[in-house]
């Protein structure tokens, strides 16, 4: 089963042994560490406390060879994360002395002032970076963070607007957009990011679940309608197994019985909600036996079984 | 159909606790749940006794908290002939302390079927102190409303609009943050996306 963080629960289980392996003197915490970098979470505690008792070894860290000064970054990052501003500090500072005129440093340099609540000073180091790095992807990432962080939202969509004119391609940063739309309930815009996603990548089905979510909660027989058919497309794409899409099917499908009382149904499209509610008996049958007299009261209620 | 204007408002220790870790487990993220409880017989207080989380990246969309609300009026109901009397959320970033458009929403949805309902935001400044000082009142800040106006504060510091029942939570509350806890509690949103999670959490506090 797929989570909703991206992650295959396979490679969750790898997460969570080799974090825990490493935690409990089992080694491993560079083989975590590399793990957490591929697959881009964000775990800052562990990967603190992991990394810096790699770094604080003079033996395990000679053995990294030129990969010790990627695990200062990591390490500083999630410092920051942590708000241990002293240790990121330090990894910073010997970073600067390793690589005096990085960009990549003086980025993390930015952050740093960020993770101070400097606002004005970190705006205005990225201001200076830009001037020679106009099209640096991190730099204007980090003008969109710093805008989330002070709550400016109203900033924070115009820089992400922005950001997607050059940067087009970046499908999380779509996915941002269309969250924080949500989130201020500017649904039409959120569904238009969703769109976008869903043409650049019509084999995700997280897309077209959060598109059908975005269309069931505006509402209207149209939108019921048309979240059904994303619903229906994720569903396919995913086996039939992923019960985010089940359960959307038959929300819509009750949806639209009600909007439709007194009128002729469709024998059709009644088919699909009454075979999602099948489905979904049998894999709470099989999975979470204990919660399925609150499902299939669900269901009925819904007037599908 | 009168306002809140005299309920008071009591939360039990199991039912903050929960709230607190869920919004740990997440906390780069908004979160919200569900209140659930009943009205005191002589119904001058809601008793809030458990709470069910629901999302962690959701917070603004209908799915999954109208399922998680038809489910969990159904079970607590069958339980405890309890009901669904609040809703909470704890903002996504540190310092904001607004009660915004979508979880108005939320309590909206929530307060169609229980008038006296409480919405309950997580303070987070307020948390550190109490956790630090072992403080007697609930790190939350608590709204009602009117059928004519929206959701408004009540009280403030000092009024015992709502309490906190059992004057040991904050330090229970510390134990588990320094056991963490948090990483045990699953919401909604995690049954959903692997149904043999319980969102009852059962087992939290065994």
């Amino acid at each position: 089963m797929v989570g909703s963080g991206g992650l295959s629960a396979s490679e969750a289980a790898q997460l969570d042994r080799l974090e825990d392996q490493a935690t409990h003197g089992g080694g491993g915490a560079w083989e975590y560490l590399c793990l957490v970098r591929r697959l881009k979470v964000r775990r800052p505690e562990p990967v603190l406390r992991l990394g810096l008792s790699l770094l604080n070894d003079p033996k395990a860290r000679s053995k990294l060879g030129s990969e010790e000064w990627t695990l200062y970054e990591q390490v500083a990052v999630a410092a920051m994360d942590c708000q241990n501003i002293d240790v990121a500090k330090d990894c910073i500072g010997i970073l600067k002395k390793k690589f005096p005129d990085s960009l990549r440093v003086a980025r993390l340099e930015g952050m740093l002032l960020e993770a101070k609540g400097a606002w004005a000073e970190a705006e205005r180091a990225y201001a200076v970076l830009l001037e020679t790095n106009p099209n640096d992807q991190l730099i204007h990432k980090r003008k969109i963070a710093m805008a989330k962080a002070q709550g400016n939202t109203t900033l924070v969509v115009e820089y992400l607007n922005k950001y997607l004119e050059i940067f087009m391609a970046d499908h999380d940063a779509w996915r941002e957009l269309a969250e924080i739309y949500v989130s201020l309930q500017m649904y039409k815009q959120a569904a238009f990011c969703y769109e976008e996603l869903i043409l650049a990548q019509p084999m995700v089905s997280l897309y077209q679940i959060s598109y059908a979510d975005v269309l069931y909660t505006m509402g209207g027989l149209e939108n019921f309608q048309t979240a059904k058919k994303y619903y229906a497309a994720a569903i396919q794409l995913t086996g039939g197994k992923n019960i985010r899409a089940l359960y959307g099917v038959c929300l819509c499908g009750g949806a639209i019985n009600q909007l439709s009382r007194g009128r002729n149904k469709d024998e059709e499209s009644s088919e699909l909600p009454a075979l999602a509610a099948e489905v979904l008996t049998k894999e709470y049958q099989k999975w979470a036996p204990e919660k399925l007299p609150l499902v299939a009261e669900m269901l009925k209620s819904l007037k599908l079984s | 159909m009168g306002g809140s204007d005299d309920i008071k408002f009591e939360i039990s220790q199991k039912a903050y606790i929960k709230l607190v870790l869920h919004a740990l487990k997440h906390p780069s993220m908004a979160v919200n749940g569900i209140l659930v409880g009943r009205l005191s017989s002589d119904t001058t207080t809601v008793q809030i006794s458990d709470v069910m989380p629901v999302s962690h990246s959701a917070c603004a969309l209908l799915p999954p908290l109208q399922i998680a609300v038809t489910q969990g009026e159904e079970y607590y109901l069958k339980e405890g002939e309890l009901n669904v009397v609040g809703y909470y959320h704890a903002n996504e970033r540190y310092d904001d302390c607004e009660l915004g458009p979508a979880a108005r929403r939320n309590g909206d949805h929530i307060f169609r079927d229980f008038p006296q309902a409480a919405v309950l935001l997580l303070d987070n400044k307020k948390l550190d102190h109490l956790i630090k000082e072992k403080g007697r009142d609930p790190a939350v800040m608590l709204f009602t409303r009117d059928s004519s106006k929206g959701w408004r504060q009540v009280g403030s510091e000092g009024t015992d609009k709502l309490v906190l029942k059992e004057p040991s939570a904050h330090a229970l509350l510390a134990d588990y943050i320094a056991s963490k806890k948090w990483l045990e509690i699953d919401d909604f949103e995690d049954h959903l996306d692997d149904i043999s999670k319980d969102w009852v959490n059962p087992n939290l506090f065994k």
